[in-house]
């Protein structure tokens, strides 16, 4: 279809109002980053200048941030593992099976998602306190502890996108292999996974796109010993001064491969998030 | 291999009617047997049930007298060809082939063998390194074809695996099909909604309805001494002219049949059917195709003029009214009947069919 032109220049002016909203902020704050310290505040502020590391090499070092980027990392993946783990072959069920109240168990999951996560961390927090005193089960501060409480927002994530893949392929394509002398679960493996594989992908990077960014469950049921990047984050701002270079530098840290990804896989991104909406 | 259901039952939970209804059936070792029906009527949940896709509620089904009513798909030894699906897409053809090999284990050399002997058996052997992408609907179904084969199973079960071609495929393929039966002389059960595809193909035909078996019989028998008037109407295009009668003693002791605007005589092999039916209504049938042009008016015979017609290639369809009736006629086109002719119908005694308009079954003692 052709748009007219009046429309399609309104649309751009729009656009790059939007644009400029949102990427100022973010691309003046990640040139702080290369700012030497001297001049995070210089007001007005400092344009050109000789870019330096030394606030990636003070976060990243001085400050331990390669440890928070490796718990980062740990608790990310671990969580997106175990959520494709749990939620694909639940997904699989609920494309394929009608069961007892399938309906209003997807409806429960999707409610999940929308719930805000002080209503999750809370109770969690309150759980792993009676399992650790009464049971000697210690989950507070740990990677498991994290990453199950994780699960909360990524399973229904991973069910809901990958439903929708499932139930796109022909129920004939199991079938087939069941008759052929192959297992329900041998035919899934062999014949319908390899098909859906470009939704795995999609489903598991938007998966540890959430896990990557998550910040208040961190908050609440993190500790030491595990705590993510984006919480580290948050010791650069304290009560007498906000540390802009080094706090955008770990900016910087963070959202790299997020962005990396996002441009990668975008088509798929947009394809797995459709089918979830569609569905 | 014979495979006999007995008694099977199937519900669906978002139903209170019985998809199949309590069905008994046997199916000769090497024959080719047509479940034949509306959509909805129960026949690829038969078929299902035979390949193991669905449980049965209740009732046995056997092959070759080992019970399988339990069995995983996997174990029943037999192979299918659905409609809608035919193809593996993440293999090429090759790989299509002979995954069902690889399921029993076989050695790389013998799946080579047993992949290229089918393939050349459909003739499909030089599309072998194709993605399936790149081949079309056509040959995809001879993908399914030397996939279901490759494992030499002695029972095939076929679901409608010639609906989504297009029309001269579908003939081709239909042809195709019999071969195939005939070389390798297992058993075949085919579904299909296509009452010609049924005829042209089927040892045995099996006419079901609503979840039930109307008929079972050969594609004469289900043309020519239809059950009811399900069998009549569902078995022939086009299909068979049917009216609501009712039956009359006539004078020289035969029955007669008063129809709307006009009355017929019956023949003598009715007189046994309509023993005690005097005066009751009955639903009379006749083919398209047992209708003669008369050049003159006569006995069993009506007047009407051609409303419509509809070219077929050698023959005409044409519809003629007759009161508020309007029956459809197979003339030859070489008889150039026009919109607007007047006809004498003239019904071929020997072809008329009675039926009980309650129980909708056939009137004549069952015989061709």
């Amino acid at each position: 279809m052709r748009v007219p032109r009046s429309e399609r220049i309104l649309a751009y002016v729009i656009l790059i109002v939007m644009a400029i909203l949102v990427l100022v902020p973010v691309l003046a704050g990640s040139v702080t980053a290369f700012k030497p310290q001297i001049i995070w505040v210089s007001s007005p502020p400092t344009w050109i200048f000789e870019p330096t590391l030394e606030n990636f090499e003070f976060v990243f070092f001085t400050r331990k941030g390669w440890l928070f980027l490796r718990n980062s990392l740990i608790i990310s993946i671990g969580s997106v593992v175990m959520a494709l783990i749990l939620g694909v072959p639940a997904a699989y069920a609920f494309a394929r099976f009608r069961f007892r109240s399938s309906k209003a168990l997807m409806q429960w999951l999707i409610s999940l998602r929308m719930i805000p996560p002080i209503v999750v961390g809370l109770p969690f927090y309150a759980m792993f306190l009676y399992l650790e005193r009464g049971l000697g089960i210690g989950l507070r501060d740990t990677f498991p502890g994290l990453i199950i409480t994780y699960q909360t927002f990524l399973l229904p994530l991973v069910i809901w996108m990958m439903r929708g893949y499932f139930a796109e392929l022909p129920a004939a394509m199991e079938e087939s292999a069941m008759v052929e002398g192959y297992t329900r679960l041998g035919a899934l493996w062999r014949v319908v996974l390899p098909v859906v594989w470009p939704g795995i992908v999609a489903t598991a990077i938007l998966n540890f796109i959430f896990a990557w960014n998550e910040f208040f469950l961190a908050l609440i049921l993190a500790g030491n010993r595990t705590s993510t990047l984006p919480m580290s984050a948050g010791t650069y701002i304290v009560r007498t001064r906000v540390e802009w270079g080094n706090l955008f530098s770990v900016n910087l840290i963070i959202m790299a491969p997020i962005i990396v990804l996002t441009i990668i896989l975008r088509r798929q991104l947009v394809k797995g998030l459709t089918f979830g909406i569609l569905e | 291999m014979r495979v006999v259901l007995k008694d099977l039952v199937k519900r669906f939970a978002n139903s209170d009617r019985a998809a199949v209804n309590k069905i008994n059936l046997v199916i000769e070792a090497g024959e080719l047997a047509v479940l034949l029906g509306p959509s909805g009527c129960g026949k690829t949940t038969t078929l299902r049930m035979i390949a193991g896709l669905e449980q049965p509620d209740s009732g046995r089904i056997t092959i070759a007298e080992r019970d399988i009513t339990n069995l995983a798909p996997k174990d029943r030894g037999l192979a299918m060809v659905f409609q809608n699906f035919s193809m593996y897409p993440t293999m090429n053809v090759y790989d299509n082939i002979a995954f069902p090999l690889h399921a029993v284990k076989m050695k790389r050399g013998e799946i080579d063998g047993a992949v290229r002997e089918m393939a050349r058996l459909v003739n499909i052997d030089h599309l072998l390194g194709r993605s399936v992408r790149q081949v079309s609907g056509g040959e995809a179904q001879r993908v399914a074809l030397a996939r279901a084969m490759v494992r030499r199973p002695q029972v095939f079960l076929m679901d409608e695996p010639l609906s989504n071609l297009d029309a001269k495929l579908r003939v081709q393929l239909r042809t195709e099909i019999k071969r195939l039966h005939q070389d390798t002389g297992a058993t075949f059960i085919f579904v299909t909604h296509d009452q010609e595809e049924a005829m042209t193909l089927g040892d045995k035909i099996i006419v079901m309805k609503d979840g039930d078996i109307q008929q079972v019989g050969s594609p004469h028998e289900v043309f020519f001494a239809p059950r009811n008037a399900f069998v009549a109407n569902f078995v022939g295009t086009p299909s068979m002219n049917m009216l609501h009668g009712t039956v009359s003693r006539g004078e020289s002791g035969g029955f007669r049949l008063q129809l709307p605007g006009f009355d017929l005589s019956l023949p003598e092999r009715f007189n046994r059917g309509l023993e005690n039916m005097t005066g009751s209504r009955v639903i009379w049938g006749i083919r398209p195709e047992a209708i003669k042009l008369m050049p003159e008016p006569g006995e069993n015979c009506v007047s009407g003029e051609v409303e419509l017609v509809e070219a077929l290639g050698s023959r005409d369809l044409i519809f003629v009214r007759v009161v508020e009736q309007l029956f459809g006629v197979i003339v030859d086109a070489l008889e150039s009947v026009a919109v607007g002719d007047t006809c004498h119908l003239h019904f071929a005694a020997g072809q008329m069919r009675l039926f009980d308009a309650d129980s909708e079954r056939s009137l004549l003692p069952n015989s061709l």
